[in-house]
């Protein structure tokens, strides 16, 4: 059966995606883990479908500021692909890449925004790579686009371009650990529905 | 405390008198805020697309033109002059730009038109805005006396 609605999703289809997040995330944190020289730990990814303020609320503060990387994805799967994280995560980054680190977001210069764009992009990538050989499909990646902005209005990005098929999001979290210390940072992988119901199709469980 | 109302994404809240009404974050979104000083009522809007498509759809409050029909309805049924009103808006930022891709991320654009072309239609005039750009915005209404404030992160707050 085709889905309409990302909540129309069954527990057996939700732990496919489930599945597909915990080995997209584990390549991430892979490449995560080369690019920084350090041993690097995930949590078991959750993958929920929830609405916007309940998101919003798992996240953290709506006006918090957070930093997050999008890329668009066209081909077999259309739909956004988002990491976002906060300025711990951000710290813990680039005192490794450049050596430097914030008290906040605003302080930052241009070098350090360039270097967590191609963190979130060599991220994004690696999840979508592991993802499209295990689906078995070609995924374009658009140039990255990086923002410093609201945490509240950064989530409502996905929910407007598709805020006419859905007003629930469906996202996968994980869990960065790295020298003991818990960073977090969130991955939404956000196909739209036709492209969802050909990933499920790929994969023989719909 | 003062009195706080929140409106969420794609909703409307309405008072008379005191306190505030508040809508946080917003990106492409936009907020809208109806005043009238005569009686002290006030409303704020969040509208995140710019048109309803979909009859069917309940939720009048998601757009535009739906959203901004239902607010003057609900106004007017509370004793709203339409010659005494005064209409604000902010929101409608550009949040990620993706190269070579134009038509991605120009929704805010899209919904700070359609606003303003509907509140035409129904004629009243905008006193003030602070649309576009690509920061995102928390916005309130005091109703004791209409003062619209909107914030946002690394610059001052703004009164319209």
């Amino acid at each position: 059966m085709k889905l309409r609605r990302y909540e129309d999703l069954n527990l057996q289809e939700l732990d496919v995606m489930k599945e597909i997040g915990s080995i997209g995330t584990s390549h991430a944190a892979t490449s995560l883990s080369k690019m920084l020289q350090k041993e690097i730990r995930i949590s078991i990814p959750q993958v929920r479908v929830l609405g916007y303020d309940e998101a919003v609320d798992q996240i953290g503060d709506v006006e918090s500021l957070a930093s997050a990387t999008l890329v668009k994805m066209t081909g077999d799967v259309d739909g956004l692909m988002l990491f976002l994280f906060n300025l711990d995560f951000a710290n813990t980054v680039l005192d490794r890449v450049i050596g430097e680190s914030y008290h906040r977001f605003e302080e930052m210069d241009q070098l350090a925004y360039s270097a967590l764009t191609e963190i979130g992009n060599i991220i994004i990538c690696s999840y979508i790579n592991a993802f499209s050989q295990l689906v078995n499909v070609d995924i374009d990646l658009s140039v990255p686009s990086a923002t410093v902005n609201m945490l509240g209005a950064i989530l409502t990005v996905p929910i407007a371009e598709y805020g006419y098929d859905t007003d629930k999001l469906m996202y996968c979290n994980a869990d960065f650990v790295m020298d003991g210390k818990q960073l977090s940072a969130w991955l939404l992988m956000l196909p739209d529905i036709p492209s969802l119901n050909n990933i499920l199709e790929k994969l023989g469980v719909s | 405390m003062e009195k706080e109302l929140k409106v969420g994404i794609g909703d409307m809240k309405l008072n008379r008198g005191e306190g505030r009404i508040i809508t946080y974050a917003l990106g492409s979104c936009i907020g809208i805020t109806f005043y009238d000083p005569a009686i002290r009522l006030g409303a704020l809007l969040h509208i995140m697309l710019p048109a309803r498509f979909n009859d069917k759809d309940p939720n009048v409050f998601k757009y535009a033109d739906t959203g901004i029909r239902e607010t003057l309805r609900k106004l007017a049924a509370f004793g709203m002059m339409k010659s005494r009103t005064v209409i604000k808006i902010a929101g409608g930022a550009k949040m990620f730009e993706i190269s070579g891709n134009t038509d991605f991320g120009n929704i805010g654009q899209r919904n700070a038109a359609s606003v303003k072309q509907i509140l035409q239609q129904e004629g009243f005039r905008i006193k003030a805005e602070d649309t576009g750009g690509s920061h995102a915005r928390t916005m309130y209404i005091d109703l004791a006396n209409g003062d619209v404030v909107v914030r946002s992160f690394g610059r001052p707050e703004r009164h319209l």
